[in-house]
């Protein structure tokens, strides 16, 4: 038998923590206390198994049950200890950490928020702005189109290291500047958000086409606030593409000064975890 | 709670984080039948990394205007070659670019 957890709370109370919820495999989950904190656990009876799409969402409602009456640190998925006293160690052990961060987020929740844009024209835009502003310079991409762009810095034709040199140059250019418009399209979209949020992270393309990916933490009492800023966002002309989500356990916003075993790879593990869930979402959206 | 998910093109955002999940190295591939394999893909996944970091700081300094042209020729020869070997070295261990990607965090990825 292993100790399976789900996360930590602000509470105390081993009875209570919002209603009879059960965990994996069926079982009931308590709260193992330290101190004004406690780490909610559930008993894994099987050995470890394949770890499979429905556990992943069980432990996501778990967290969810818990987010409605405590502030909840959101443990790893598939976190385990061999026995009940390795879980006190860890609060105890960490506990200055825990109270910071729970303290922190007392009260806040987490939006996600993605924009695909349409980078193939954006880039196609760049490159024939270029074009018009110098049709002298011609380079070609992916070996099927001509392209022409503005190169501030003239380098002759007349060797294979400068005709390399340039190529590179003139795609540096078009990432450089492609890159640009992004910053500039980012703060646009953030400038609608920033006033109603405590912290913020954000990632610029992780791939060409996703624009943004977004995480917001919001106060409790500024959700309606911020899903209005949402509309206002997206109701702006362009041609982007959103995905709103939330609220969510603050995944992206825990900052621990050293990391336990449980959350040797939090913020990866807890990402995969939202991108699990984020993509079992869409595709049963897809789906319908 | 109230949680919501509103998407807009589920189809589009489902293929952009499956790329994204894609991009993740899973682990080293270096089993008995291909570990020279799973040590190539490694190593020139390192090298790629250091070619590229090279690469960008070459296009930054011309950018800069700061190289004279015999730099620009000298420095489009070492990248030349240098992007001719990784051709070469990729086809003898049988890798492809997407193959010896890597995620370098708020970077992004390597390809």
């Amino acid at each position: 038998m292993r100790i399976y957890t789900y996360g930590i709370i602000d509470s105390n109370a081993t009875i209570g923590i919002g209603g009879p919820i059960s965990g994996l495999e069926g079982t009931p989950v308590y709260n193992l206390c330290y101190r004004d904190i406690g780490a909610v656990v559930s008993k894994l009876i099987n050995p470890v198994k394949e770890i499979n799409k429905d556990d992943v969402l069980k432990h996501e409602e778990v967290v969810e049950r818990l987010m409605d009456n405590f502030t909840v640190l959101p443990v790893r998925f598939f976190t385990t200890f061999n026995q009940e006293e390795e879980v006190l160690i860890m609060l105890k052990e960490y506990y200055q950490d825990f109270k910071e961060n729970l303290d922190r987020l007392r009260n806040k929740v987490e939006f996600g928020i993605r924009v695909i844009w349409a980078s193939e024209t954006i880039k196609n835009r760049i490159i024939e702005a270029a074009k018009k502003f110098n049709p002298s310079i011609t380079l070609k991409i992916d070996g099927e189109r001509s392209r022409t762009i503005n190169a501030n810095v003239t380098i002759p034709d007349n060797s294979p290291g400068k005709n390399f040199a340039k190529e590179k140059f003139e795609n540096y250019k078009i990432d450089k500047e492609f890159s640009e418009e992004a910053d500039r399209c980012i703060a646009f979209l953030d400038d609608f958000f920033s006033r109603f949020v405590a912290e913020k992270k954000l990632e610029k393309l992780k791939t060409d086409n996703l624009l943004l990916n977004a995480y917001y933490l919001v106060e409790k009492e500024k959700e309606v606030d911020f899903k209005e800023a949402f509309e206002r966002a997206k109701n702006t002309p362009g041609d982007l593409k959103y995905l709103f989500s939330g609220p969510w356990p603050p995944y992206n916003f825990i900052n621990l000064s050293k990391r336990p075993y449980c959350f040797k790879d939090f913020i990866e593990g807890l990402r995969l975890l939202e991108k699990e869930t984020d993509t079992q979402n869409l595709t049963d959206k897809a789906s319908l | 709670m109230n949680r919501v998910v509103e998407v807009d093109n589920p189809e589009a955002f489902a293929e952009e984080i499956t790329k994204l999940q894609d991009a993740l190295p899973k682990k080293i591939d270096a089993n008995p039948k291909n570990v020279e394999k799973g040590l190539a893909k490694l190593v020139l996944t390192l090298i790629e990394l250091i070619r590229k970091l090279l690469e960008k700081q070459a296009m930054r300094r011309i950018d800069a205007g700061s190289l004279t042209e015999e730099e620009i020729e000298r420095i489009g020869e070492t990248l030349m070659k240098l992007e001719n070997k990784m051709h070469e070295l990729k086809v003898i261990f049988g890798l492809k670019d997407e193959e010896l990607n890597l995620n370098l965090g708020p970077l992004g990825d390597l390809m």
